[in-house]
């Protein structure tokens, strides 16, 4: 038997680098990598040592007789039309890379300890021998992996147990419920790695009657001071949007088993007597965002309750449902919205409002020497967990060559 | 624990390499370098670029011996470690007969090792007397967790480094095989050492485990600090108290080592091995 990859894979690719026979894809570099979909086992060079699923941050890798046969056949496939890679060759093998290291800064102010923040962290430990201050507004680190993902899939939230690793590194001082504009100046470096919170908006009239993904992923999880901020009307909800929030959305409402959320938030959803759900795509089910695991998942838990309907558009939300282009009126006691994040202006630096970032060139900040980006108000509100990864050693890689001098090798 | 030994000796029925046939011993052997000239202890400083590639490329071939050698130095000990710890185990167990697996790989490796470092460079090359004289001791005495941490320490900092090397077109063809096979048996190896070692730990009171964690630091340091020494420098022609000098103040390479050692370190203190005195040797070596 051989390993496998399931549909919890963050994508940070630590399997990729200590697979002993380049079986995991796709790898950094490769097409496909940070699309926010999962990697794979190629099943015909694993050799089943399991060294991937050691190192897995979210028990995504499991050995093939343990994993659902979805997983299997998901993780076959995604090879069927590649040649099987000669590991014993070694140069089928990208070649390694190198970068210098040392030098760089003293002082580094890291803002927001979400996942992007934490890679950014983790990787000056590693690159600098810097002095980090870590802020975030929340009490508690982690992000939007401790209050976004969704409170049934324990296995990703594992990753904050790495996190909380770095911030008890010897160089790293944590300053929890702080706001970076508190702290005094002084930094040769500052990392904003405040992600995207803020739901999009539908633009229809109404909309201020339905409920966000960000509010009822975060009361859900039980995040400080949150709330729902409608009340639970069934039998019928309609979710708008097509990615995976929206599906972990649908499932919440439909799951009859929520062990792993407070019992508060367990009797607001039995009471609301929500039954079904109809998901709302406004393009076509090629063009949707969820990833398959998610759709059989949800599938799995909700069977007929849920409803999926395409090319839909609403045009208002009143008492009554949800209202189409087409004139059609969708009966519902609530509307969820769950089409995308984007973020929010950032004291002090330039903001490209069209999409919703701060202006960078690989993660330093346009016309602001001294400032960094990463994460979701790096590169825009998509890709997993892990995929922030790469975007973090990128921007780290630039402050390091920048603040290097002009002594540096290719600067 | 036994369901994988069970795993890891079906992987070995998969894959498992012979050197002896695997490599032509008699081709005859280029002048590529010995390592990346980026993991060389000097790569970075101001004497690395005084030197001609000619130099720099024997430099990195008298350092991958050196290196080797003390991959044989460790894979002796912890030969010697598993074998005390299986010594009354159930033979018909798999974790028995893959503790034996395991010595075997660890036989040729070391027997691949020694061939190979004959084949690249003159000298013989050994880890110093204090080492040594520690390692005897830590073979006859270590057991339980420290002995399964301190061999993941020591086979995987050898790791990181034969990952990139085997990568690398500029290394000489025969280290990058050399290299291949042993990561692929290593891997095995450190899912082995992981599972023991937590398994160990179940249960360890707080004394137990600030001594263990202490332990596994110093047995560390040993091994990384005694990988590339003065001789290694002399041998190739250079001024020995320069280059010791440089290669201790190196920034790059304490930063590529800690790099290379984030798994690792973060799977110490996932299992509570990182106290804070252990934290303070890590620092000190380069690896944390």
């Amino acid at each position: 038997m051989t390993f496998v990859i399931t549909g919890e894979c963050c994508s940070d690719a630590s399997c990729v680098a200590v697979c002993p026979m380049n079986s995991i894809h796709p790898s950094p570099g490769e097409p496909g990598f940070g699309t926010g979909a999962s990697l794979f086992i190629d099943p015909r060079t694993c050799i089943d040592c399991g060294a991937c699923a050691d190192i897995c941050p979210v028990d995504a890798a499991q050995p093939a007789e343990e994993a659902a046969p979805e997983d299997v056949e998901r993780n076959a496939a995604y090879f069927a039309e590649r040649e099987a890679l000669e590991a014993t060759d070694l140069d089928s093998w990208e070649p390694p890379t190198y970068e210098l290291r040392g030098g760089g800064p003293r002082r580094v102010l890291v803002v927001g300890a979400g996942p992007a923040g934490m890679y950014a962290t983790r990787e000056l430990l590693l690159r600098t021998t810097a002095e980090i201050t870590l802020v975030d507004r929340s009490e508690q680190l982690g992000g939007l992996v401790r209050f976004g993902v969704a409170p049934d899939h324990p296995n990703t939230k594992q990753i904050i147990g790495s996190f909380e690793r770095i911030v008890r590194h010897p160089r790293v001082r944590w300053r929890p419920g702080t706001e970076a504009s508190a702290l005094p100046d002084g930094y040769d470096a500052v990392v904003h790695a405040v992600g995207a919170r803020r739901s999009r908006r539908l633009g229809i009239p109404g909309e201020e009657a339905a409920c966000t993904a960000e509010d009822f992923v975060a009361w859900c999880n039980g995040r400080p001071g949150a709330e729902l901020p409608v009340e639970l009307v069934g039998p019928r909800a309609v979710v708008v949007g097509n990615g995976n929030v929206a599906l972990d959305l649908a499932r919440l409402l439909l799951s009859d088993q929520l062990a792993a959320v407070s019992p508060a938030v367990r009797r607001t959803l039995a009471a609301g007597g929500i039954k079904q759900v109809v998901l709302l795509g406004r393009r076509g089910p090629d063009e949707a965002a969820y990833t398959r695991p998610a759709l059989e998942e949800l599938l799995a838990v909700a069977g007929d309750r849920v409803e999926l309907r395409y090319h839909a558009r609403p045009t208002a939300w009143t008492s009554e449902g949800l209202t189409l282009d087409t004139g059609e009126t969708i009966a519902a006691g609530n509307l969820f919205t769950a089409i995308g994040f984007e973020g929010q202006r950032v004291d002090g630096l330039p903001f490209d409002a069209e999409r919703g970032i701060v202006p960078n060139v690989r993660g330093a900040v346009v016309d602001r020497p001294g400032h960094y980006v990463a994460g979701w108000i790096k590169r825009g509100a998509r890709g997993g967990i892990g995929v922030n990864k790469a975007c973090a050693q990128e921007t780290v890689a630039t402050l390091v060559s920048a603040s290097r001098g002009a002594a540096s090798p290719g600067s | 624990m036994d369901r994988t030994a069970e795993r890891l000796l079906g992987s070995a029925e998969r894959l498992s390499r012979d050197p002896e046939t695997e490599i032509d011993w008699d081709a005859p052997v280029g002048d590529g370098y010995g390592m990346s000239p980026e993991w060389s202890t000097l790569y970075g400083t101001p004497y690395w670029d005084e030197l001609t590639e000619a130099q720099q490329r024997e430099l990195t071939r008298h350092e991958a011996a050196s290196v080797a050698t003390t991959g044989i130095w460790f894979e002796l000990i912890l030969q010697q470690l598993i074998l005390r710890d299986v010594y009354d185990k159930p033979a018909r167990s798999a974790e028995f007969q893959w503790a034996l697996t395991e010595i075997a790989d660890e036989c040729r490796h070391s027997i691949m090792f020694a061939r190979a470092t004959e084949r690249m460079v003159e000298p013989a090359y050994r880890p110093p007397l204090l080492a040594r004289e520690l390692g005897r001791a830590f073979k006859a005495i270590a057991s339980g967790e420290s002995a399964y941490a301190a061999i993941l320490v020591a086979e995987e900092v050898l790791d990181v480094m034969q990952r990139d090397w085997m990568r690398d077109r500029r290394v000489e063809p025969l280290v990058r095989t050399v290299n291949h096979i042993h990561v692929v048996e290593e891997s095995r190896h450190m899912v082995f050492a992981r599972e023991e070692t937590r398994e160990r730990l179940a249960g360890a009171g707080r004394g137990r485990r600030w001594v263990s964690a202490l332990v596994i630091a110093i047995a560390a340091d040993m091994i990384v600090s005694s990988m590339v020494g003065r001789q290694v420098y002399a041998n190739v022609g250079l001024d020995a108290d320069r280059a010791v000098r440089e290669a201790r103040h190196n920034e790059h390479h304490r930063s590529l080592l800690r790099t290379s050692c984030a798994n690792l370190m973060d799977f110490l203190g996932s299992v509570g091995l990182l106290t804070p005195a252990a934290a303070r040797v890590y620092r000190r070596t380069g690896l944390l």
